[in-house]
């Protein structure tokens, strides 16, 4: 097998804070295969978000990566470990080159005062030095034009106020991958939108995929959001992913607590007789992290001495299905 | 509908009038055009539709939060029928007593210097409801407990509160002068999913110990088919179909009705990219489409929608879609 497009091995992300050091994302290990798509999903805290920025350096100045770290990139027969860039030259290969980024809300992606095409041309000669701005015009029409916005050349003399909400959120993908990077990280990139928007943007993404053979970070709150897209999810929460596999293996077999927990509280619009229930208590606080499991303080299974003193690591259940649980793990053989 | 309804709009609309026009002529925003909507008493109503549709709005000409242009909107607790539209002075403050809102972001709503505690006393207090501060605090304390906070918690601020406490501590506030019509605007719409249900359960358990009206506003259809009894869907301003959840759920009548529910991400991975696609997006209101509202990103429309605007017709038991053809494209 060729070696994956990412490779993230034991990321660990601390913040310092005037509370002292907070631990955002700890001990987290995924791949992504080119053409794959991945989602990440979690609630508020998980470290979904800052997991992804990690991949592009994104994180604030206060952020600590862990000493082992490794954040490897393949592109292009080199291999790369993000962690380690620091000059800003450096990084452009993190930060448009191989990778983009879309966000949750467009119009904070875009700048007010510049036109939509103006951007596109900026970061397109940024990573091709060698491309005019006819070219570099040329090629940012033809992706407005791709991803479905209709008139693309007057809306590429248009500034990001006088475009819809869907349509900002096209624009922005146009842009993201109008350097065609091997890696998008999307961001909850629809939930911002309308459900029909929203249906209008995952199709959108899907075909992008298809035709350009990239691979997506997809990271959202809505688990039917990822059933629609990912072949394969992330499970997070305070930082840990607890439980990762296959779409269909995570969604129809859960195995995690917190995974069956966060899909029965999901109302379902096929079974509308089927009770909500809510996982008990609240998230806690990045401040007040729980010792041992991470989410024993909230966990219906929880195994009295073991969960709140002792950290569970992923274990397999099923070719790439894994959960990090001793109270779903099986007794080794 | 058979129970009587408590609130009751009659050819409610709410105007607004926008920037500046040629001449000075400003455009007209219509956010709610000709609505006839029934609340009955004790009901769990579901208000749907997507960004601009008017939803919001109409919630808040209900409270008389919204200038209302024309119309009527009708509240009768029992005691009396009350022209909501034109209260004024004292009589507005009565009918605030009887009618309130719980808003959508706990984290804006709540007053970070004050505690939990002056939170949820400050409407008996503006209302003048209780008369010393003993009755006040056995008021609150009554109220938390309900709401399911902990007494101890009512000393502190609102930044100790994780998002789905700071919603309980909202709906106390919003619950304590005993009002018996409440609109709740997005209420869960900002909270994780673990702690939505809880939120949309404690709102259940209310609204059926005290015997309350719910007018629930959400853009999230599985959330509302889990909580209403009965549900109105808005496109640009009008009522497109309004029928109890099942009926709704089940048989949808309008097209724009069945698109929203075919939009909404299943659950189950092999059921991709199936169902209706809605092309394009909600006009503007400034400049709405004539005829049908929604002809524009009609897959069944013909000429006849884009010329005559369709009236509400019953296609069933309490069961109305505004569509000319609705009853023949059921089943296509």
């Amino acid at each position: 097998m060729s070696a994956p497009l990412i490779d993230v091995q034991n990321l660990n992300i601390r913040f310092h804070t005037d509370e002292g050091l907070i631990t955002a994302v700890d001990d987290v290990s995924f791949h992504l295969n080119p053409g794959e798509i991945l989602g990440l999903v979690g609630e508020s805290g998980s470290g979904k978000s800052v997991t992804a920025k990690a991949l592009m350096k994104l994180n604030a100045a206060n952020a600590v990566i862990g000493d082992k770290t490794r954040l490897l990139l393949n592109y292009k027969d080199q291999r790369i470990d993000i962690a380690k860039l620091k000059k800003p030259k450096e990084l452009l290969i993190a930060r448009g080159g191989a990778i983009s980024m879309i966000f949750q809300e467009p119009m904070a992606s875009f700048a007010p005062a510049i036109t939509i095409g103006a951007q596109m041309v900026e970061q397109l000669r940024i990573h091709d030095k060698s491309l005019s701005n006819a070219g570099a015009k040329d090629i940012s029409i033809d992706m407005l034009n791709r991803v479905g916005i209709s008139d693309a050349t007057k809306r590429f003399e248009q500034y990001a106020f006088e475009l819809s909400g869907g349509m900002r959120q096209r624009a922005m993908i146009a842009m993201a991958l109008s350097t065609q990077p091997a890696l998008l990280i999307a961001d909850e990139p629809t939930t911002a939108l309308d459900v029909t928007i929203q249906a209008q943007v995952i199709d959108l993404m899907k075909d992008l995929v298809r035709d350009f053979g990239m691979a997506i970070i997809f990271i959202t709150h809505d688990l039917g959001v990822i059933a629609q897209t990912a072949d394969r999810v992330a499970v997070m929460y305070l930082g840990r992913i607890v439980e990762t596999g296959t779409v269909r293996d995570v969604i129809r077999s859960p195995q995690h607590p917190y995974t069956i927990g966060l899909l029965n509280a999901l109302p379902k619009l096929d079974d509308l007789d089927a009770p909500l229930t809510p996982v008990p208590g609240d998230i806690p606080s990045p401040l007040d992290r729980p010792t041992g499991c991470v989410f024993h303080t909230r966990c219906p299974q929880v195994i009295a001495g073991r969960c709140a003193s002792a950290v569970p690591q992923l274990h397999r259940i099923k070719d790439e299905h894994a959960a990090a649980c001793f109270a779903t793990e099986v007794e080794p053989a | 509908m058979t129970a009587k309804p408590l609130i009751s709009a009659k050819g409610l609309s709410v105007h607004f009038l926008v920037g500046k026009g040629v001449l000075g002529r400003k455009a007209v925003l219509k956010a709610v055009n000709d609505i006839n909507l029934d609340i009955p008493k004790g009901a769990f109503f579901g208000l749907v539709g997507e960004s601009g549709s008017g939803k919001t709005t109409l919630g808040r000409a209900m409270l008389q939060a919204a200038p209302i242009s024309e119309g009527t909107i009708t509240f009768d607790d029992g005691s009396g029928p009350i022209d909501v539209a034109g209260l004024q002075k004292q009589a507005l403050k009565n009918y605030r007593k009887k009618a309130q809102l719980i808003f959508q972001d706990p984290y804006a709503a709540l007053s970070p210097r004050m505690t939990v505690r002056d939170i949820i006393a400050e409407p008996l207090e503006v209302m003048k409801i209780t008369r010393t501060r003993a009755e006040t605090d056995m008021r609150v304390r009554e109220i938390a407990a309900m709401c399911r906070l902990n007494v101890e918690h009512l000393r502190r601020f609102p930044h100790a509160f994780s998002g789905g406490q700071r919603q309980r501590i909202s709906i106390a506030r919003a619950l304590v002068a005993s009002p018996s019509f409440l609109v709740a605007d997005e209420s869960v719409a900002a909270l994780d999913v673990s702690i939505q249900a809880d939120i949309l359960n404690l709102l259940k358990s209310l609204q059926k110990d005290l015997g309350l009206t719910f007018l629930f506003i959400s853009h999230d259809l599985s959330v509302v088919a889990h909580t209403c009894d009965h549900v109105a869907v808005m496109y640009l301003g009008r009522l497109v179909e309004t029928a109890p959840t099942r009926t709704l759920f089940n048989n949808p009548h309008h097209p724009y009705t069945r698109a929203l529910l075919s939009a909404v991400p299943s659950l189950d991975p092999d059921d991709r990219g199936k169902g209706e696609k809605l092309e394009g997006e909600i006009p503007s209101p400034i400049a709405p489409p004539p005829g049908c509202k929604f002809h524009t990103r009609c897959r069944f429309v013909q000429d006849r929608c884009k010329r005559e605007e369709p009236a509400l017709r019953q296609m069933g038991e309490n069961h109305f879609a505004a569509c000319h053809f609705a009853k023949e494209l059921v089943g296509k």
